[in-house]
């Protein structure tokens, strides 16, 4: 067995083990760990298959931003486990026999080499994975990088739309109020007239 | 310099809805979100009309394409999204909804239809497809203080999701077969000695394809989304995606996997036959009028897939001529049952609509005739087109499906009828339906609506010689 | 020597624990949410390894889009999540059952 295919079998394995306990782990922050060790290695196997760009994009938008927010709102929201978690294993015996036959499956029709691909020669030296996606990118693929900033200008609206809240009762503090305010909106001079001692003692 | 001039009502729509985005920030008034939506839209059916033509051009590297067929789409597009936000105003105003950020994500929903209708790329179709299903969650979920759309929101998130991981599954199937992601090439290059591999991508391309439609088997989420959206978005996303998905079905499967015609057939018929009977027989049973007309969208979904299975040209056109007539039908009901909902109360149950006739004649006629229309009587539209398709199944060999079809659609008249009964032979309820302060350009619309319904329906054909027209342009 | 089919069982052994995860957590939606990574991670496993075989980057410049949506799709789903749990206090699927029919 030659080194590649010893990192390739022992990522593999970590891979499922990994996707495994996402899916039945007890704890929400346990799965989402789970995921965070998945995708780090996915990101390890796409450098075997010579995806180094897409192997450190995957590190850092995945495990950087999308599983942090997955992190942030399971700790957010105040999610009761034990009742989430009755009738679990209920389903365990089906689920388990449905994932096993359709990985079986689809093995079966996916191996054999039935796309009658052989591997590729391996690239020069000074070949630049992401030199490559990115000239696609920004000439080939232009209309789908513009769609792609339209999808994420909808994500932002959608996401500030559906959970920003403005409570009325707020106290904090706008500096651009303060930076404004003019002498004239705090303090009002007001001239009195004198007043004689006799005039107060009557009014009293 | 890519050439731009095939794309500029995607580029306009785009900027308008940019701009839409900027006017809510600065006014905080729907009204002037509201006059900018319609306005992009009527721009955009200019700017169409006058980019139109009839040889099919393509654009940026080949992921995009601007054909017959597509434009007259996008027309119809951007003439179903006006009629759905005029019928909406109303019911937004009530509900607080009437804001910017709904009309934004309206825009970008319609850009997402525009690239599903122009797509030449799995990666286009793909694209497409997320900016409108993304804008159609946020768009459920708006109304976010109510349960009911915010778990009608979660419920179609879930399901979208699971139905694109499906679909990008079978994309990848097909890219490893092929070696290419544009549709044509996949149609040049589609490799027979793999029979299996082809048929176990369809498989997923199929299922994927199925949940966006909401046609049965994968049809759980259509009555919980409509049911529980808000009737203004169920309005939208209840008829003008239906044109999207329908160029989606066309540029998947017949622009694409047309050489894999004999297996996609099989699938098709399937899901067709289940949808015409779920669709159906789970109507008849319903007392919500939202859940009702759902599960009557199934059983459309089915009829629309009949067309598009048989294979021919007289099909397809025929699938197209169902579609942009379901449009029509599917606003003007889904229309009646947002202009009968005012403040807090839903006209949402069929009984809300008993003896609509004694107190509102013209609104009882209008809702009547899309009814008998949706069951296909004539000489209202819905008719021919169900007359077309089973012409076209016929002519393809396909005599027990149109059968079914016929018995189908006569258990389906049931459900129809019994709201004409309601609203024409009940007796009203004590209060009634609508306050006196009803919108007239939303009553002249719905009048328009209805008459659009019986005066195509009396002559057909020119819709039905567009829609030939454009389908023999597009797939020469 | 690993191969073509090495990749493409990988990813099926991923996406069918994604049905399975989505078959056993019906109740726990962020679960769910994950589940659905998971089999989107499956799919970009595949091509990526289709793209490396066929010698052609375009199947890479998919997944590069299909992670920009998919980070996009996650960003949406939590913020629907967020809202679900502030109107009803729970995300137990079992809970959420004002629609049924």
């Amino acid at each position: 067995m030659d080194f590649t295919s010893l990192v390739f079998y022992l990522f593999s394995a970590i891979l499922v083990v990994a996707g495994l306990r996402v899916v039945t782990a007890r704890n929400p922050v346990h799965s989402a760990l789970a995921l965070v060790l998945a995708f780090f290695t996915g990101a390890c196997l796409w450098m075997l298959l010579e995806a180094e760009f897409l192997a450190i994009t995957l590190v850092l938008v995945y495990v950087g931003a999308v599983m942090v927010l997955f992190l942030f709102v399971v700790m957010m929201l105040d999610i009761n486990i034990e009742e989430m978690r009755r009738g679990f294993w209920d389903y365990l015996p089906l689920a388990a026999l449905v994932a096993v036959l359709m990985a079986i499956e689809m093995i079966t029709v996916l191996a054999g080499e039935r796309f009658g691909l052989a591997p590729p020669s391996p690239k020069p030296a000074d070949y630049s994975n992401t030199r490559e996606l990115g000239l696609l990118i920004y000439t080939d693929y232009v209309y789908a990088f513009e769609l792609a900033a339209v999808i994420l200008l909808v994500a932002i609206v959608a996401a500030i739309a559906l959970t920003l809240r403005r409570r009325p009762g707020r106290k904090s503090v706008d500096p651009a109020e303060q930076v404004k305010v003019r002498r004239a909106d705090r303090v009002r001079l007001v001239s009195l007239k004198p007043q004689k001692a006799e005039a107060r003692e009557e009014e009293a | 310099m890519p050439d731009l001039l095939p794309a500029l009502p995607e580029i306009f729509v785009l900027t308008l809805a940019c701009a839409v985005l900027l006017v809510e920030a600065y006014t905080k008034n729907g009204y002037w979100s509201y006059a900018l939506t319609q306005l992009t839209l009527l721009g955009a059916a200019v700017l169409t009309v006058f980019t139109t033509s009839a040889d099919t051009v393509y654009a940026f590297n080949g992921l995009f394409v601007d054909d017959l067929m597509g434009d007259v789409l996008k027309l119809m597009t951007y003439l179903a999204a006006i009629v759905s936000v005029v019928y909406s105003r109303t019911y937004l105003t009530d509900r607080g909804m009437f804001r910017g950020e709904y009309f934004a994500l309206l825009l970008f929903a319609v850009l997402g239809m525009m690239v599903m209708i122009s797509a030449a790329h799995f990666l286009s179709l793909y694209l497409g497809l997320e900016l409108l299903s993304l804008s159609l969650y946020a768009m459920v979920a708006l109304q976010r203080d109510s349960k009911v759309a915010t778990e009608a929101a979660m419920k179609y998130f879930v399901l979208g999701a699971l139905a694109s991981g499906l679909l990008l599954y079978g994309m990848s199937l097909i890219y490893g077969l092929t070696g290419s992601l544009h549709l044509a090439e996949v149609a040049a290059t589609v490799d027979f000695r793999n029979q299996t591999v082809l048929a176990f991508g369809l498989v997923f391309l199929l299922a994927g394809l199925g949940f966006k439609l909401g046609a049965a088997p994968f049809h759980m989420w259509v009555p919980d989304i409509y049911h529980g959206a808000p009737t203004a978005v169920t309005l939208f996303l209840g008829s003008v995606p239906k044109l999207a998905a329908f160029a989606f079905v066309m540029r998947l499967l017949v622009d694409g996997l047309h050489p894999a015609v004999g297996d996609w057939q099989q699938m098709l018929a399937v899901m067709a036959v289940v949808s015409l009977v779920v669709g159906n027989l789970a109507a008849i049973v319903q007392t919500n009028i939202k859940r009702m007309l759902a599960y009557s969208t199934i059983a459309h979904m089915g009829f629309l897939l009949l067309g598009v299975l048989s294979g021919s040209y007289a099909g397809y056109s025929a699938a197209m001529f169902y579609v942009v007539t379901y449009v029509l039908m599917s606003l003007g009901a889904f229309g009646m049952v947002v202009y009968l909902s005012r403040g807090g109360f839903e006209a949402e149950r069929v009984d809300d609509f008993r003896g609509l006739n004694a107190t509102h004649p013209w609104l009882a006629a209008v809702m009547a005739m899309m009814m008998l229309s949706m069951a296909g009587l004539p000489p209202f539209l819905g008719f021919y087109a169900k007359l077309t398709v089973l012409q076209a199944l016929v002519g393809a060999g396909w005599l027990w499906l149109a059968v079914v079809a016929v018995l189908m659609s006569l258990i389906g008249a049931y459900y129809y009828l019994r709201v004409v009964k309601v609203m024409y032979f009940d007796a009203p309820h004590a209060e009634p339906l609508v306050p006196a302060t009803a919108a007239g350009d939303v009553r002249a619309l719905l009048s328009l609506n209805g008459a659009a319904v019986l005066l195509l329906g009396i002559l057909p054909q020119p819709l039905i010689t567009l829609c030939a027209y454009a389908i023999q342009a597009s797939f020469r | 020597m690993i191969g073509l089919s090495h990749y493409l069982a990988l990813g099926a052994v991923l996406f069918a624990i994604s049905v399975f995860g989505i078959f056993l957590n019906r109740k726990n939606v962020i679960v769910l949410l994950m589940a659905i990574e998971l089999m989107l991670l499956a799919v970009n496993i595949n091509f990526v390894a289709f793209s490396h075989f066929l010698g052609d980057a375009a199947g890479q410049v998919f997944v590069f889009f299909i992670l920009t949506v998919a980070a996009a799709e996650s960003a949406i789903g939590l913020a629907i999540l967020v809202a679900l749990f502030r109107s009803m206090r729970t995300i137990n699927v079992d809970d959420l059952d004002q629609l049924k029919g």
